[in-house]
């Protein structure tokens, strides 16, 4: 009877968070009340929250979490400073003269730019008002457009430098060391923010092209008679400027993580100044800017950490009311092994991704499978990029998708809901091919982390 | 009414004027981490005070930095239905949410914190590194800090869930009321 207790918190908390009050508190809040209720008939022990402390300190300690605000910085004063936009604007110019250059514009730019936040809504809210009217003027139908934007707004999310990967990154690391340790290996293999980012290039640049291809292939804007940019010869050298400085940044801050020369918190770091003189440079950057930009990254920051101390409070629960190891002893009674617990873990994390955002997923999810998966043998990098990409599935999955209702807030009264539900579809399908393909050949995120690192 | 409204502002107040300060912070920090890059990298000499400062400024940073998160309404919901509820609907969760989570999970982070937090102060605690910051005992005090500066904003956002409540209720108090609410969380 007691063993439905970890799983009756789970369900009472999802239906929780459907009532809007934040997810942290409503997580913690939850299992605290569990908890409260469970002290009182002898089914918890209040002792298993003593442990509260020592994590909150260790999430303090963390200098691996120190990225975090980094990258945000980078990508607020990115966004702010407008340096996004442009980047957007000259790559269509540059590109404009072919039949596609706009759609692909956008699949480049939102797969370079859009991941720093690590916000679905925000980056989807982003790429849709900087590009939906442009698409839409420049004849692409409303399902085509708000379906490339959807899915752009969150691919960003799986390539790096993302938030998203630095903290699955963090949760698998500490997953993958308790799993060894489970197995009695006391000197454990690591897996670093850095493997997560090797290993999820492959696949993101396979989903690009993917992109890429439907666009040139499978879409046919319209242009409106005279409406149809040739960029001059002159606009093509401007583009250019605007074009270079961020790439670059974008580039040196990616390879110095990948090279090893530096660790994601000093490239972060070195991002956030670099985004910060192209702002100056561009003459976007004054007091004023720099006070919206730095209060932006506290809020997100803290928004951040705040899931972190809530899915603790709520992980500390579940475990206290031995969660841990019915899932565990679930997944190694379920029959078919290491292959059907994986699905039924992707099945899982698909359908909570229509609830929750991938920070929270990250944060409540997988320190309570991964352990198990990984002890099971599975490889932690290619556990990341599956678990990425299946979240970015689901949130491109009508009729819950976080990015739909997000562009949903931002698209035009002429965009039908239909238009984007049908838009979306070729997108979800590429982004199955390629778990499929993950599944079938693991080494397609396995290949490169091991090359560079081994 | 005056009460509230006025005890809803001083804290907004202060929680307003800490946040502006802790945002600072992060542009210090990435002024301080490109420093440590350009020792190390360019001069080959490494600091674990700077480094351990840099630790310091991101902790203050997010723990201080969610009641000015809060107050803005920075804090993610699942608003697939949130949205669409009226101005009174979302007061009631917002009251309620306060009232159930918010207050005990604080009260939680407090009461749990305070021996560990105590226990470092008692010896001093300072950095296990041995050039480290000798101050890990104020570090770790941000843990009784930040469930304070959370609960009291969390206060705060409870009274005007209160307020926009009995707003909405009052038929003709409701238009006047409703705006010095609105007033309050702009």
């Amino acid at each position: 009877m007691t063993e439905f207790i970890p799983f009756l918190m789970f369900l009472v908390a999802c239906l929780v968070l459907m009532a809007g009050y934040p997810v942290a508190f409503s997580l913690a809040g939850t299992a605290l009340l569990f908890a409260l209720v469970g002290t009182v008939t002898g089914h918890f022990d209040m002792a298993f929250l003593q442990a509260l402390p020592n994590r909150l300190f260790g999430t303090i300690e963390n200098t691996t979490l120190i990225a975090v605000p980094l990258f945000i910085l980078m990508g607020v004063m990115l966004e702010k400073s407008r340096l996004s936009e442009d980047l957007l604007e000259s790559m269509a110019d540059v590109l404009g003269g072919f039949r596609s250059g706009l759609g692909i514009s956008v699949v480049l730019v939102g797969a370079l730019l859009a991941a720093s936040t690590g916000i679905v809504g925000a980056t989807v809210v982003t790429m849709g008002l900087m590009s939906l009217p442009t698409m839409l003027k420049r004849g692409y139908s409303p399902s085509q457009a708000t379906g490339v934007i959807a899915a752009t707004g969150t691919l960003g999310q799986i390539i790096p430098p993302s938030i998203a990967l630095v903290l699955l990154g963090d949760t698998l690391s500490s997953a993958y060391q308790q799993a060894q340790l489970n197995m009695g290996i006391f000197t454990p293999k690591t897996v670093s923010i850095g493997d997560l980012f090797v290993g999820a290039i492959i696949p993101g640049l396979i989903l690009v092209v993917f992109y890429c291809l439907y666009i040139i292939f499978f879409t046919r804007p319209t242009p409106a008679e005279g409406d149809n940019v040739v960029p001059a010869p002159n606009s093509l050298s401007r583009a250019m400027r605007n074009l270079m400085p961020p790439i670059i940044l974008i580039i040196t801050v990616l390879g110095s993580i990948l090279t090893g020369a530096a660790t994601p918190t000093e490239a972060a770091g070195v991002g956030a100044f670099g985004a910060t003189m192209l702002a100056a440079i561009k003459g976007q950057l004054s007091i004023s800017r720099l006070r919206e930009v730095a209060q932006t990254t506290t809020q997100v920051t803290s928004m951040v950490f705040l899931i972190l101390i809530g899915a603790a409070i709520f992980s500390l629960v579940f475990r206290g009311f031995g969660g841990e190891e019915i899932v565990e002893q679930f997944f190694v009674d379920l029959p078919g092994g290491v292959f059907s617990a994986t699905l039924l873990v992707m099945i899982v994390i698909f359908l909570l991704g229509f609830i929750l955002d991938f920070i929270e997923i990250t944060f409540v999810v997988v320190p309570i499978v991964g352990p198990v998966l990984l002890a099971m043998g599975l490889d932690p990098v290619w556990l990341g990029v599956m678990i990425a990409i299946n979240l970015q599935t689901s949130f491109l999955t009508p009729p819950f998708g976080f990015a739909l209702f997000y562009l949903r807030g931002v698209a035009p009264d002429t965009v039908e809901t239909s238009d984007m539900y049908r838009g979306v579809v070729p997108f979800i399908i590429m982004q199955i091919v390629l778990m499929l393909m993950l599944s079938v050949w693991p080494q397609i995120a396995t290949w490169l982390p091991e090359l560079i690192y081994k | 009414m005056g009460i509230l409204s006025s005890l809803v502002s001083a804290i907004d107040g202060f929680t307003e004027a800490t946040g502006r300060f802790i945002s600072w912070l992060t542009v210090l920090m990435v002024g301080l981490v490109v420093v440590v890059v350009v020792m190390r990298y360019f001069l080959e000499m490494g600091s674990i005070a700077l480094q351990e400062s840099v630790t310091y400024i991101h902790a203050m940073v997010f723990m201080l930095g969610l009641a000015f998160t809060l107050k803005r309404g920075g804090h993610v919901r699942v608003d697939i239905f949130y949205r669409q509820f009226s101005a009174r609907r979302k007061a009631l969760v917002n009251l309620i949410g306060g009232l159930l989570f918010l207050i005990p999970v604080t009260v939680l982070i407090f009461v749990s914190s305070w021996d560990y937090v105590l226990s470092s102060w008692a010896f001093g605690e300072t950095s296990s590194e041995s050039n480290g910051l000798p101050f890990v005992y104020l570090l770790k005090t941000l843990m009784l800090i930040m469930p304070v500066t959370l609960l009291l904003q969390g206060i705060a956002e409870i009274l005007k869930s209160v307020l926009v409540i009995r707003g909405t209720a009052n038929g003709s108090r409701a238009e006047s009321s409703d705006k010095e609410t609105k007033e309050l969380i702009l």
